[in-house]
C-alpha cells in the first residue's frame, strides 16, 4: 500500500503536469503562425521564394563569386540544398548589385562589387568566398519605399488614432466620471445604451456616413474617420473610466473641497493625476481600436487610405512579395500588440467586470 | 454632499446630466443620424427618391445572397458554438494561477488585438501552397519534401472545406481571448461557495453545472454576445483567403457592392439593400440571445 501523503503529491505533480501540458501546447498553438509571420518578414526575397521556407532568417549572406561564361559567376549559400546555388552570371557591377539588392537584401557600391570582381581576376578564376551582413530591417525599409502611400498613410493613421483618443477620452472621460460619483434618471438606460450601439454593425454606419461626412467636407479626411471611429470607441470608455474613477475614493475630493479647492480644481489636482494610469489604458484602448480598424476605413476613403488599407491593398493584390508583405503585416500589428500589452491587466479587468 | 461656500454657476443636480450630454449628443448625431439616414435611404428608388421597396427585391434576387445568407449562417452557428465550448473548457483547465500564467495569458491575448489586415497577412502567407505551414510540416517530416497541400482549395474542392477551413482560423483568432476573459469571470468567483459544493458532497460535474456556471453566467453572457454581434460581421479575413465572390458572406457583400464593382447601376441599390438587412440581422440576432439567456431578467432584479 502507498503512503496516502505520497500518493497525494504524486497526484498534485500529475495535476502540474497536465496543467503545463496543455498551457505548453496552446501556446505553440498560437504563437506558431505569429512567429512564421515574424520570420517570414526578415526573410530575403531570394529566401522567400524557396520550398520549403527556411525556419528562421539570417543576415550574413555567404557567397562565391568565380569565372562564368559571360563574365562573373555569382553563387548563394543555399540553406536547403546545404551548397552554392548559381545565381547571376554577369560582367555588369552594376547588374550584380541590383540583384543583390533586389533578391539578397544587400545594400553594397559597385565599387565593393568591382573590389570582388577584381579579386577573382586576381586569383586567375579561382573561386573568392565572402559573407556580407544585410541590415536587419532591410524587408520593412522596401516595403515602405516600394508601397505606393504608405507613409503617408502611416501618418494619416496615427492622426485619425489621435483624435480618436481626444474626443473618446474627453466626452466618454466625462460622463464615466458621472457614473462614478452621481445618480441620476436614465442612468441605467444609459448604460444599455452603450451596449446598443455597437449591436448596430459598423459597416452599417459607414455606408450612411460617406453622405453625412461629405456634406460636412469630411469624405476621404482622417477627421471624418476618427468620427466614426469614436462612436464604437466611447461606450468602452465611459465603462473603462467609471471603474477608474470608482475605484477612486470620493473622500480625497471632499477633503481637498474642505481645504477650500472647488469641485473642478479637486478634479484635476487630485482625481485626474490619480486615474491617469487608468486613462492612459483606455487611451490605448481608442488607439488600438482606431488603428486596427479596416472596413469602414476601405468604405470611407478615396485618395487618402489609412496604412490598414494599404496593407489590405497589398494583400488582396498578392502580386507582391510574401517577405515585403510580412513586413506590412507586421508593422501594422507592432503597434497594436505593444498598447496590448500595457493594458493587459485592464483588460482581464475589464472583461471579468463588465456584465450585460 | 459637499459645504462648499464657493458660487456653484450650476446647479448641482444638474453636473451628471450636462456631463453625460455630450455623450448622447454625440450618438444622435454619428450614431442615431447615419442609422436614421441608412433606413430611409433603403426605401428610396437610389435615383428618384420615391418610395420603394425595390432595393430588398434586388438584393433577393442577387444570385450571391441566399448563398452569403447560408455562408455566414454556418460560420457563425458553428464558430461561435466551437469557440465558446472550447474556451470554456481550456479556461476551466487553467484558471489556477500558475508560474508563467501573467505572460501567457498576454500571449493569449495577440490573436484578437493583432489587426484584422495582419492576422490576414498570417494566414495568406501561411496556407498558400508554398506557404510557412506547408514548409512546417515538411520540416518536421510530416509531409514529403517536395509535396504540398493546397489548403485554400482548387476550383472545384467542396464548399464545407473552405468553410471549416475559415472556422479554424477564426478559431485561433477568437479562442484565446474568449478563454481569457472566462478565466477573469472564473479568478472573480467567491472561492467558498465552490468550495461549500464539494464539502455537501457535490462532484466536479455537479459543481460545475450548478454552482460555477450559474454564477459565471453574466461574463458569458457578455461574452457571447460581444462575440455573436462580431461575428456575423467576418467578412475581411474571407476575401483575403478567397477573393470576393468565392465564398461570399454578407458583409463581404455591402464591400463587393460598395468597393468592387461600384460603376454598376444597381450597385447603390444593392448597397443599402445589403446594409439593412445586415443591420437588421445582426441586432436581431444580439437581442433574440439576450432575451433567450435571460439577460433582460437578470437586469430586472437587479
Amino acid at each position: 500500500m502507498m503512503d496516502p501523503k505520497i500518493q497525494y503529491r504524486l497526484r498534485k505533480a500529475a495535476r502540474q503536469m497536465l496543467l503545463y501540458l496543455v498551457v505548453l501546447t496552446i501556446t505553440l498553438v498560437i504563437m506558431t503562425p505569429v512567429y512564421f509571420i515574424t520570420v517570414l518578414s526578415f526573410l530575403t526575397t531570394r529566401e522567400a521564394y524557396e520550398y520549403p521556407l527556411p525556419l528562421y532568417p539570417t543576415f550574413t549572406i555567404r557567397m562565391k563569386m568565380e569565372r562564368g561564361k559571360r563574365g562573373y559567376l555569382l553563387s548563394v549559400w543555399d540553406r536547403n540544398e546545404q551548397a552554392y546555388v548559381s545565381v547571376l552570371d554577369t560582367d555588369d557591377a552594376d547588374k550584380m548589385r541590383v540583384y543583390m539588392e533586389t533578391y539578397l537584401g544587400l545594400k553594397p557600391s559597385n565599387e565593393q562589387v568591382t573590389e570582388v570582381m577584381q579579386k577573382v581576376d586576381a586569383t586567375g578564376g579561382q573561386p573568392v568566398y565572402f559573407a556580407w551582413r544585410r541590415h536587419i530591417l532591410s524587408n520593412y525599409a522596401t516595403f515602405f519605399r516600394v508601397t505606393r502611400d504608405a507613409v503617408p498613410a502611416l501618418i494619416r493613421s496615427l492622426q485619425i488614432a489621435a483624435l480618436t483618443i481626444a474626443i473618446s477620452l474627453s466626452i466618454g472621460g466625462a460622463a464615466g466620471y458621472a457614473f462614478a460619483r452621481y445618480r441620476f434618471y436614465g442612468k441605467n438606460a444609459l448604460k444599455f445604451s452603450v451596449l446598443f450601439v455597437r449591436m448596430f454593425p459598423g459597416v452599417a454606419i459607414a455606408i450612411p456616413m460617406v453622405i453625412i461626412l461629405a456634406r460636412i467636407g469630411l469624405y476621404d479626411r482622417p477627421a471624418g474617420l476618427s468620427l466614426l471611429y469614436s462612436v464604437g470607441v466611447i461606450g468602452m470608455t465611459v465603462w473603462i473610466t467609471a471603474s477608474i474613477f470608482m475605484a477612486i475614493p470620493v473622500s480625497l475630493e471632499e477633503a481637498a473641497m474642505v481645504f477650500g479647492a472647488t469641485r473642478l480644481q479637486a478634479f484635476l489636482r487630485i482625481t485626474l493625476p490619480l486615474a491617469f494610469p487608468g486613462l492612459a489604458a483606455a487611451a490605448m484602448y481608442a488607439f488600438i481600436g482606431a488603428w486596427n480598424e479596416t472596413v469602414a476605413a476601405i468604405i470611407l476613403t478615396e485618395f487618402n487610405p489609412t496604412f490598414s488599407v494599404v496593407v489590405y491593398q497589398t494583400l488582396l493584390g498578392a502580386t507582391g512579395q510574401v517577405n515585403l508583405t510580412a513586413a506590412g503585416g507586421m508593422a501594422m500589428a507592432l503597434p497594436a500588440v505593444v498598447f496590448t500589452f500595457f493594458i493587459r491587466r485592464y483588460i482581464h479587468q475589464m472583461w471579468g467586470g463588465v456584465t450585460v | 454632499m459637499m459645504g462648499t461656500k464657493r458660487a456653484r454657476w450650476f446647479s448641482p443636480t444638474l453636473t451628471p446630466y450636462l456631463l453625460v450630454l455630450p455623450v448622447l449628443l454625440y450618438y444622435a448625431a454619428f450614431w442615431l443620424q447615419p442609422v436614421v439616414t441608412v433606413v430611409i435611404q433603403s426605401f428610396r428608388d437610389p435615383v428618384t427618391g420615391a418610395f420603394t421597396l425595390n432595393n430588398f427585391a434586388l438584393v433577393l434576387q442577387d444570385k450571391d445572397f441566399w448563398p452569403a445568407f447560408w455562408n455566414t449562417f454556418i460560420i457563425v452557428s458553428i464558430s461561435v458554438a466551437l469557440e465558446f465550448v472550447v474556451a470554456l473548457a481550456l479556461s476551466l483547465l487553467i484558471y489556477r494561477r500558475f508560474w508563467g500564467s501573467g505572460i501567457f495569458f498576454f500571449l493569449m491575448l495577440i490573436p484578437m488585438a493583432l489587426p484584422p489586415v495582419a492576422t490576414g497577412a498570417i494566414w495568406k502567407t501561411g496556407l498558400t501552397a508554398h506557404g510557412w505551414l506547408n514548409s512546417l510540416l515538411i520540416h518536421l517530416g510530416v509531409l514529403a519534401e517536395g509535396k504540398k497541400i493546397y489548403w485554400l482549395g482548387t476550383p472545384r474542392t467542396p464548399k464545407w472545406q473552405l468553410l471549416t477551413l475559415i472556422i479554424l482560423v477564426d478559431a485561433w483568432t477568437v479562442i484565446p481571448s474568449v478563454m481569457v476573459i472566462l478565466v477573469a469571470g472564473l479568478q472573480n468567483l467567491p472561492r467558498e461557495v465552490i468550495e461549500a459544493g464539494y464539502v455537501f458532497g457535490g462532484t466536479y460535474w455537479r459543481v460545475l453545472r450548478d454552482i460555477i456556471l450559474p454564477m459565471l453566467r453574466p461574463t458569458i453572457q457578455t461574452a457571447v454576445v460581444l462575440r455573436l454581434i462580431s461575428a456575423i460581421q467576418i467578412w475581411l479575413i474571407i476575401v483575403l483567403l478567397f477573393g470576393f465572390s468565392r465564398v461570399p458572406v454578407l458583409v463581404e457583400r455591402i464591400v463587393y457592392y460598395h468597393e468592387e464593382v461600384r460603376g454598376l447601376d444597381i450597385a447603390p441599390a444593392m448597397t443599402t439593400g445589403y446594409t439593412v438587412i445586415v443591420a437588421f440581422i445582426v441586432s436581431a440576432a444580439a437581442l433574440l440571445y439576450l432575451y433567450l439567456s435571460g439577460a433582460f431578467e437578470g437586469e430586472k432584479a437587479s
